[in-house]
């Protein structure tokens, strides 16, 4: 009933055209007085446009436009005002002169004006000369940005401290550095009609499922919107389950999470103006996996593995469980331990269902507030809540002392989890369970699980199974996901759908005595 | 259109689905809160007067149980546990009687003793023990036992070093020193062919408490007479269940005696029909460590150990002669498993012999052939605490 | 075709693998020891020949009719009307053996752990996580059967291996002292769970490596068979001859376990792991249901179906019978005999019809795709 309703108003979809936007459409007239009216109509009440009319020396009229703050008015005026406005006969046309005459790397010939603000807002200025019907384009953008520094939300011991900052340019660029071959290929396309954001689908060429790579296109290019803010947005227009809890894009901050991916045939969708890049298809296995896995020991990283494995699913479960033993299955803990459990709770007044929301509910609010606050209150946050949900709650009598320990303990490991979005899908998921648990005991537990992973079998992330290679199964890649195989035994890429370039290295490069003395 | 009216239709349902779920929320048929909860810890079973059952269970208090509490007020003062009995002409029904005197739900989850008075297991046990193995609460590995007196008498004794009596018999019979036996064998000896069972027997002791000491025989399910903790032990090499034991012998030629501990023993009852005459050989086979000496042998000497070895079967043998003497010649009551034994091996035979089997199983010869390996000597060679000249080589 | 997602012959094994095995394990063993006693665990091998049977039968007539189902080609063989007849009384057998196996689960929930919750909210709630899993087809039934299979087996695997020091042996002998007359008796029950094979008929048409799937369908009743072996034996062992006075003999054998006095009363996750696989089985049984129907009713889509199925179901579970004991009492009687015919007998007829319509069909020189 819902689609049908929608399907009515999509007549309304196809939204009116700008005053503005009708306007950048002309191309440039030879009138360089129209020209210049022109912009300065489309830039009315911009102050920070900056229209800088001077003489080319014996060849006329120009107009220098740029954003102020976004070029570099020093290499304006070294490299492009003082060589044209120098005396000069020796070129006659204009073309020439400025190849010859301005020492800049990028000159763009623009025809219309909608190229000339493309070119404008993203910081290049542009020289309007009378009597041509092109105008030109600098490469001379600068701007204020964040220096590269190590991404906080996903630190490592070992690996690379670099992370993506909020340019896109250098954010590419470290990519680049990273994978030099000239099959890593980067398309870049434009999302938001106002914010004009620019998008790159990078991939690498030959390794890449070609229907992927065109899903991710068509995805992209169907998006229409008035702004891009963050890759967020981008996400929930090109996910395969909007309605799903869990995310459907893996993102990170690290470019050496994004080299990886690349390498192992997925796209990375890159976003100017946010550290995020978006990695697709994504599985669920991904986000409970830290790049650090593959830089230590393989042992160490598949034994942490499981424990990350163990600890998600304690942090999704552990409430529930405690509250549905607690209700429905006493005779599940041993004797001395139900006694004591008993004895802590004897002054409680609130049913353990309600017990266990509370606690959690306060939890969640000291997590989030201790997110949002300024640093310096942040720590006090801490102090108070430590307090609050530890020692005077169960001082008082309100909460069990083994309430507190199971609710720390679920946020403690609900934070191993590598990747914020999945983990704040399980701690959301707990709340549901909690309830169920609180209704039909351990049955109530398992119906919850089992709705849970039909769930995620039914999704799929750019047509790839979500729970795959474990549903459905697939040998090599189990290798990857139930314990973390050594580099050297790790031949195949994660199979998607479709064709794919199945090796990456060739067999038998286990290190060995007899390995160093061939050749 | 068809399958439009289906969605249409389907749509509805979900909505009845969804308020029919949030239903479930207001319900909460099985919920109970552990503070609710009184957890039967043993059950005590007596016959009353006018043939009906007195019901007596051990609930923990948590309050006083629970160690230290901080805030809620004097933990650790008070018995940690409360005897309250009903009766009733079934033991359900007497639990419902017993209910009306506890303020919470009587939980048989944690029930891990069940413990029948003497009269009432000289009466029959079979229709109480039913309960146990029906209702879905109590456990089948309860320890079962058959206590001197009233059961209720053995509840109600307040232990020293555990936290309950119950807790104390539990721990008697894991320790296997005894007969151990839980609900679930029980009901195995009651249903196997040879009518026949065998419980622990606790007693209480003025000075010293609870005490396993022998073992009530039953026939069928009426207890016939007990055997003291001596014969018991000839009774548990015979049934395999010999888990820690020592042995202490006093050896021929010498002054004073030596104990062993056993690490472990085997017996294999291996049935023989010959000529028509039924003979059951015993095969035992045990392995020790000496841990006391206190005579003068040297046990590291090869032929002593031979000869202690030998002593060793030779006191194992002893034992069990008597426990046959009297279980077997005087009580006839197939607690060794016998029985089963013939039906394995010859289950023709047995068939035949099925309905009088009371009468057969007497008659038949048993053979002990019992091997005793003594492994080490301990972490001591020569006997300690005398002179070199006076061990005996 | 109705049904577009495609399952691999390996998924479609291990499928199988719960659907037989999740109700086996709770009131077979039981009826089995009925009759055979310390040969129980005979029984299942004996039994198993059925499974065989219905795997060969199955993927014999798939061969005949390669993307049909068992509703489409039984038109397709006895005529247009007599095959909507028989269609209709498949339809009708699983709604009703669905509705058993349903009032099986909600019986041993009802009656082991929740005493007081109404059976409709127990088997309600099932239904619906089930209709969540129909909807999304073969395909989701499959995967989730990957993840809870495993899950399934470790947890069998666990109570055995707990339960070692408990286990004797010897309960086993006399072997067959009465002949092999008791463990066949004894197999009899099993014999009718093991025909439910024949719902691998409406799995094969959606195989994407269909030539497999005699080898899988006959892996997935030897595992089921040697499970069953080892269920049967591991209750044996512990309890010798009393097994068969308890209703669930399996159930009750977790419930012995007792490991270092922490690991005991391990009852409720045997439960609540259990359920994971009855999941399994009431999809397997409620997808053929749904896609039978869809296909029976010439519907382009059977998505619509879930639900108002789901809800039959359910009431068919309540009316299956007043009790356990009427229940226990048709499952060794009439059901046996019911579900031998419909799913060894008729598969059987349909078979020798089919390929006396193909020979003909081929001496005509008609030509005919499927």
């Amino acid at each position: 009933m819902l689609k049908r309703s929608w399907r009515k108003s999509e007549k309304g979809r196809k939204m009116q055209k700008t005053e503005y936007e009708k306007k950048e459409q002309d191309s440039l007239s030879n009138s360089f007085n129209n020209n210049v009216q022109n912009l300065r109509d489309i830039y009315k009440n911009c102050s920070d446009v900056v229209f800088r009319p001077f003489f080319i020396a014996g060849k006329g009229k120009a107009i220098l436009v740029y954003i102020e703050g976004l070029a570099n008015t020093e290499e304006i005026d070294d490299n492009v005002l003082s060589p044209l406005m120098q005396e000069s006969t020796e070129y006659d046309d204009i073309k020439t002169l400025l190849k010859k005459r301005i020492a800049v790397s990028n000159v763009k010939e623009l025809a219309t004006f909608s190229d000339c603000v493309d070119q404008i807002s993203i910081g290049n200025p542009v020289i309007l000369i009378d009597g041509r019907a092109t105008g030109f384009s600098l490469d001379l953008s600068k701007w204020e940005q964040r220096s590269v520094e190590e991404p906080s939300a996903e630190q490592v011991i070992r690996g690379p401290r670099e992370g993506f900052i909020e340019t896109l340019q250098v954010n590419s660029s470290m990519l680049r550095r990273k994978i030099r071959s000239p099959e890593f290929k980067m398309q870049a396309m434009e999302v938001g009609r106002y914010t004009k954001t620019k998008v790159i689908i990078a991939y690498m060429d030959g390794i890449v499922n070609k229907t992927l790579l065109e899903e991710v296109n068509n995805r992209l290019k169907r998006i229409d919107i008035d702004g891009v803010l963050e890759s967020g947005i981008i996400e929930e227009f090109i996910e395969d389950n909007p309605y799903s809890p869990f995310p459907q894009l893996l993102t990170t901050e690290r470019p050496d999470v994004a080299a990886a991916n690349l390498l192992e045939g997925r796209v990375v969708i890159m976003v100017d103006g946010t550290p995020f890049v978006m990695i697709a298809p994504t599985t669920l296995y991904s986000f409970f996996q830290s790049n650090e896995d593959y830089y230590s020991r393989f042992l160490i990283a598949s034994l942490i593995r499981w424990l990350r494995y163990f600890l998600v699913v304690m942090s999704l479960l552990l409430p529930s469980l405690y509250v549905a033993v607690l209700t429905f299955h006493q005779e599940m803990l041993p004797t001395t331990l139900i006694i004591s459990v008993a004895a802590s709770r004897e002054q409680v007044p609130f049913p353990a269902l309600v017990e266990a929301l509370i606690m959690e509910i306060t939890f969640e609010a000291l997590r989030e507030a201790g997110l949002r606050l300024p640093k310096q209150v942040g720590s006090a946050v801490s102090i108070v809540g430590a307090l609050v949900i530890g020692e005077s709650a169960v001082q008082a009598g309100i909460i069990s002392a083994p309430m507190v320990i199971v609710v720390s303990f679920t946020g403690i490991a609900s934070f191993t989890i590598p990747r914020y979005s999945a983990a704040i899908a399980i701690r959301m998921l707990r709340f549901p369970m909690i309830f169920l648990a609180g209704t039909l005991g351990l049955l109530g537990i398992m119906l919850g699980i089992i709705t849970i992973i039909v769930h995620l079998c039914t999704l799929r992330s750019f047509g790839v199974p979500y729970l795959s290679p474990m549903a459905p199964m697939n040998a090599s890649g189990m290798k990857d996901v139930l314990i973390r195989a050594p580099w050297w035994s790790l031949r195949t890429r994660p199979h998607f759908t479709g064709g794919y370039n199945r090796y990456r290295q060739p067999p038998d490069q286990k290190p060995g005595p007899k390995k160093g003395k061939e050749k | 259109m068809i399958n439009l009216y289906f969605r249409k239709l389907t749509n509805i349902l979900l909505c009845i689905c969804l308020c029919f779920f949030m239903l479930l929320l207001t319900g909460c048929w099985d919920r109970t809160e552990i503070n609710d909860l009184a957890l039967v810890l043993g059950t005590g079973i007596d016959k009353t007067d006018d043939n009906k059952i007195q019901l007596s269970v051990q609930l923990s208090i948590p309050k006083a149980m629970g160690g230290t509490q901080q805030g809620t007020g004097g933990g650790g003062s008070g018995k940690p546990t409360i005897v309250k009995k009903a009766t009733g002409s079934t033991i359900y029904d007497a639990m419902s009687r017993l209910q009306e005197k506890v303020s919470r739900k009587i939980f048989w989850g944690h029930n891990r003793v069940v413990i029948f008075g003497e009269a009432l297991a000289k009466d029959g046990i079979r229709k109480d023990i039913d309960f146990f193995a029906r209702h879905p609460e109590p456990r089948l590995r309860a320890y079962t036992f058959v206590s001197t007196g009233k059961a209720i008498d053995i509840l109600e004794v307040i232990p020293e070093l555990e936290r309950s009596s119950a807790e104390i018999a539990r721990e008697l019979a894991n320790f296997k020193i005894g007969m151990s036996v839980t609900v679930k064998d029980l009901l195995q000896m009651l249903n196997s062919g040879a009518d026949s069972a065998a419980l622990p027997w606790l007693e209480i002791n003025p000075t010293e408490g609870l005490r396993v000491n022998g073992t009530a025989v039953f026939k069928k399910d009426k207890m016939k007479g007990s055997i003291n903790d001596k014969l018991t032990r000839g009774l548990l090499w015979l049934r395999d269940d010999v888990h820690l034991a020592t042995v202490t012998i006093e050896p021929k030629n010498t002054k004073g005696s030596i104990s062993f501990n056993l690490l472990r023993s085997k017996t294999k009852l291996v049935p023989k029909i010959v000529d028509g005459k039924w003979q059951m050989i015993a095969k035992i086979t045990t392995e020790d460590d000496a841990v006391e000496n206190d005579t003068a042998l040297n046990l590291m000497d090869p032929k002593i150990v031979k000869d202690l070895e030998k002593q060793l079967a030779q006191r194992i043998n002893q034992r069990i002669r008597m426990t046959l003497n009297l279980v077997q010649k005087d009580m006839r009551i197939d607690v060794f498993g016998f029985g089963e034994a013939f039906h394995r091996k010859y289950p023709n035979e047995w068939e035949k012999v099925k309905g009088h089997w009371s009468e057969k199983f007497p008659e038949i010869e048993v053979k002990i052939d019992s091997k005793a390996h003594i492994r080490r000597p301990g972490m001591s060679t020569e006997p300690q605490g005398i002179p070199k000249n006076e061990v005996k080589k | 075709m109705i049904e577009k997602s495609r399952i691999s012959s390996f998924q479609m094994a291990i499928m199988m693998y719960p659907t037989i095995l999740a109700t086996a394990i709770l009131l077979v063993p039981s009826i089995t020891g009925k009759f055979a006693e310390r040969d129980m665990w005979l029984s299942p091998i004996l039994a198993s020949s059925i499974g065989f049977l219905n795997v060969f039968l199955a993927v014999q007539l798939n061969k005949l009719y390669p993307k049909m189902t068992l509703i489409e080609y039984s038109e397709k063989i006895i005529g247009l009307i007599p095959g909507k007849i028989l269609g209709f009384a498949y339809l009708f057998f699983y709604l009703q053996t669905n509705g058993i196996v349903f009032r099986e689960y909600g019986e041993f929930v009802v009656g082991n752990f929740l005493s007081k919750t109404p059976m409709i909210v127990v088997i309600g709630s099932m239904a619906l996580v089930c209709a969540f899993s129909v909807r999304g087809g073969a395909e989701v039934i499959a995967r989730s059967a990957q993840i809870f299979v495993p899950l399934v087996v470790i947890l069998l695997l666990f109570i055995f291996i707990l339960l070692v020091p408990d286990l004797e042996p010897k309960n086993m002998f006399p072997i067959m002292d009465k002949g092999i007359m008791p463990s066949f008796m004894g197999s009899v029950v099993p014999a009718s769970w093991f025909s439910e094979y024949t719902l691998i008929a409406f799995l094969l048409p959606f195989l994407h490596d269909r030539g497999k799937g005699l080898k899988w369908g006959f892996i997935s009743v030897f595992t089921v068979m040697i499970t069953m072996v080892v269920t049967n034996m591991s209750a044996l062992f512990l309890f010798g001859s009393i097994t068969d006075s308890f209703t669930y003999p399996v159930m009750s054998a977790a419930r012995y376990i007792d490991v270092a006095d922490f690991l005991q009363h391990l009852e409720s996750i045997v439960m609540a792991i259990w359920v994971a696989g009855t999941f399994v089985k009431i999809s397997v049984f409620y997808y053929a249901l749904v896609l039978g129907t869809a296909q029976w009713l010439n519907m382009s889509d059977y998505r619509t179906l879930v639900l108002p199925l789901g809800f039959l179901l359910v009431i068919f579970s309540l009316w299956t019978a007043p009790n356990l004991i009427e229940m226990v009492h048709y499952l060794t009687t009439t059901w046996v005999f019911n579900a031998l015919t419909m799913q060894v007998a008729i598969p059987i007829l349909l078979l020798i019809l089919g390929k006396i319509r193909r020979k003909r069909g081929t001496k005509v020189g008609s030509t005919r795709n499927d």
